[in-house]
């Protein structure tokens, strides 16, 4: 889509008889980012930027209010706040709503000032609750690794601004287990955390910040793609071991995510068609729902993602009757078709070799390069090298750009003075 | 106005319902008066909520408007943006202060219907268990909550009860209905609490239970709310109760 003015933009969404997330009227106001930041997928898979005519945004949500009765809007995009006309469009649609009870939603990434006036545009019935910035990493250097280029200053007068004017809450989203990030960057994060609660508190003492720190996931198509990924456990140390369980919650104002279900985002991300395999055996062993912690409250059941294929008698005669080679080798089309069979679609137990004697694989062996062969003992997700010889062109690749020194020893958790209390 | 809950809405709970009409309420350009306060809500107010997966043709709610209306034709409109299964049969317009719309809606006419199996036997022993109901003075049934178990006496709540065989809508077999007038006044009986009654483990559940009005109870007949009280003639649900 060349020009997303020509582009018929769906009007009378759905209007859901019972309660789901994201209950409001989105409307896309630009597709693509002005940013580059290197662990984001979708704004470098979603490029050139192509943005809505003010004029069109306007009508969107007006004729999308009428439509649906939906009391908010959310106006959507990679990085809302950096359309290069968002302040005459924020103007525009508080002048149209205020009083009412239309609600207007800007999902940012922006760390600045002008973040908190467009936010005050679109809050003027009276809600100002809470701002979200995401900063990504706590050092300048860490963050400059990654390009999301805000500067420390930028983000404490970010904070300074929106206390000021009434905002009561900011939560700060990070990232652990970066490229080439040490504990110092991860000490850093509780820095920038304290400084900007210091600040919160100068304005108020109910005032929150909230610190959402979730485990990288490197993601194909980004500059990170070929990047190791964290061990849980080493997130888990960096995080400085499991969550509190703490019967009250704001004297943690840490929210972090299950480190094992970033193995599986990893595996699903990063894996090629092979991975419908180790899905369909998750399956079969009894996924159901795994990210839905209403559903499941204990673990994401990462065990059934990463736990050794077996090899059942019948199974092995049944697929030793057919030359199959194991996928991902240097096979000849010819020899994949045959191990495909008629439909293309695999039978049998995933992953496991039928010519070599090696071990079973593991199914997420399905998953090449997804965290490096460094870490062989304590990855859950890790390659099979002695079922499958990796080729010469994929060993290549396993070699990440940016890849820290395995260590032999668990180093201790990271000390930071004011959190270690 | 009195509407229905029909269709695949029976599924909607009592909490999403609310968000239901105030959104049709804005599709269909209203001006509904809101609620003060930090989180406004439209003024519409539900007398008794409904068990989900229950059908009813027997819905009330009580609209605020902030500016005068057109009522027949604005709920014309405002019954058109509602889902479907989702209709307002009527409606009455009241001046502000007039008596809650609960106080109108003493006694609720029910109906339940079965799957078309063994009709004649379903009805006969049905029959049987409602003339020992009505002949007794007190039956006690246990209601499991998960909360506890409660004991409530169903029969104070019992006005007229009458089982019938009748052909399927599609005339190809037959099968049984209850209808049941039960009093609003707490406890309040469900259906679920009649079928325990009457039923006592031996009698298959219905396939379908439907609130079809309420209103004022009268000697083994309902008077509708809204058509009953205010209107010239009575609704057809009156003969139907008898």
């Amino acid at each position: 889509v060349q020009d997303l003015e020509q582009w018929p933009y769906p009007q009378r969404q759905i209007v859901p008889m019972t309660e789901t997330v994201h209950e409001r009227f989105s409307v896309e106001i630009f597709r693509g980012c002005t940013r580059g930041c290197r662990f984001c997928q979708a704004g470098m898979i979603t490029r050139p930027v192509r943005e809505r005519r003010p004029e069109t945004v306007q009508r969107l949500v007006e004729e999308g209010v009428a439509d649906t009765g939906f009391e908010e809007v959310g106006l959507l995009s990679l990085s809302s706040a950096d359309h290069s006309a968002i302040g005459p469009i924020a103007r525009s649609l508080g002048d149209t709503y205020e009083g009412t009870v239309t609600s207007l939603s800007l999902p940012s990434t922006r760390v600045d000032a002008f973040n908190v006036t467009l936010s005050n545009e679109l809050t003027r019935n009276g809600r100002r609750s809470g701002l979200t910035f995401a900063p990504e990493a706590g050092s300048e250097r860490m963050r400059a690794v990654i390009n999301k280029m805000v500067s420390e200053e930028d983000l404490l007068r970010t904070a300074e601004v929106a206390f000021s004017q009434g905002w009561r809450h900011i939560k700060l989203y990070f990232m652990v287990g970066l490229p080439t990030e040490t504990d110092e960057d991860v000490l850093a994060i509780a820095d920038l955390g304290i400084a900007v609660y210091r600040i919160a508190r100068a304005h108020g003492k109910a005032n929150k910040v909230t610190l959402s720190v979730g485990g990288f996931v490197p993601k194909p198509h980004t500059p990170f793609q070929w990047a190791a990924q964290d061990t849980p456990e080493e997130i888990r140390r960096k995080l400085g071991a499991d969550p509190p369980a703490d019967p009250h919650p704001r004297r943690h104002p840490l929210r972090t995510n299950d480190p094992e279900e970033g193995v599986i985002e990893g595996l699903l991300a990063r894996g090629d068609r092979r991975v419908a395999d180790a899905v369909e055996r998750a399956w079969r062993l009894g996924a159901r729902f795994d990210g839905w912690h209403e559903v499941r409250r204990s673990t994401c059941g990462a065990a059934r993602w990463t736990r050794p294929a077996s090899r059942s008698p019948g199974t092995r005669s049944a697929s030793a009757t057919r030359t199959r080679r194991s996928r991902g080798t240097t096979s000849t089309a010819g020899s994949r078709r045959a191990g495909c069979g008629r439909t293309g679609r695999r039978r049998g137990p995933p992953c496991s070799s039928t010519t070599a004697a090696g071990p079973p694989a593991t199914t997420a062996a399905c998953a090449p390069a997804s965290t490096s062969s460094t870490t062989p003992a304590t990855s859950p997700v890790r390659c099979c090298p002695s079922s499958r010889p990796p080729p010469p062109t994929s060993a290549a690749r396993r070699t990440p750009p940016c890849r820290r020194a395995p260590s032999a020893t668990r180093p201790p958790r990271p000390q930071h003075p004011e959190v270690a209390r | 106005v009195r509407w229905t809950k029909e269709g695949r809405t029976r599924f909607v709970s009592a909490r999403d319902q609310s968000s239901i009409w105030e959104r049709a309420i804005r599709r269909a350009d209203l001006p509904i008066a809101y609620s003060e306060g930090f989180t406004p809500h439209a003024r519409v107010s539900f007398p008794d909520a409904l068990p989900v997966g229950v059908a009813s043709t027997g819905e009330y709610a009580e609209l605020t408007f902030a500016a005068p209306i057109r009522a027949d034709d604005a709920l014309a409109r405002l019954s058109a943006t509602l889902p479907e299964g989702m209709d307002i049969l009527t409606y009455t317009e009241v001046p502000a202060g007039a008596p809650k719309l609960a106080s109108l809606l003493r006694a609720t006419l029910w109906e339940l219907v079965w799957p078309p199996v063994d009709a004649t036997a379903l009805t006969t022993l049905l029959e049987q268990r409602c003339d020992t109901l009505l002949a007794a003075t007190t039956h006690e049934v246990v209601r499991h909550r998960h909360d506890g178990d409660r004991t409530l006496d169903v029969r104070p709540a019992v006005v007229s009860l009458a089982v019938a065989t009748g052909p399927t809508p599609d005339g190809s077999g037959a099968r049984t209905t209850l209808r049941a007038v039960l009093r609003n006044d707490a406890p309040t009986i469900r259906p679920a609490d009649l079928l325990v009654a009457l039923g006592d483990g031996e009698v298959a559940p219905p396939t379908l239970v439907r609130r079809v009005a309420q209103g004022v109870p009268t000697d083994e007949v309902l008077a509708e709310a809204l058509t009953g009280v205010g209107r010239d003639g009575r609704d057809d649900i009156v003969a139907e109760a008898a």
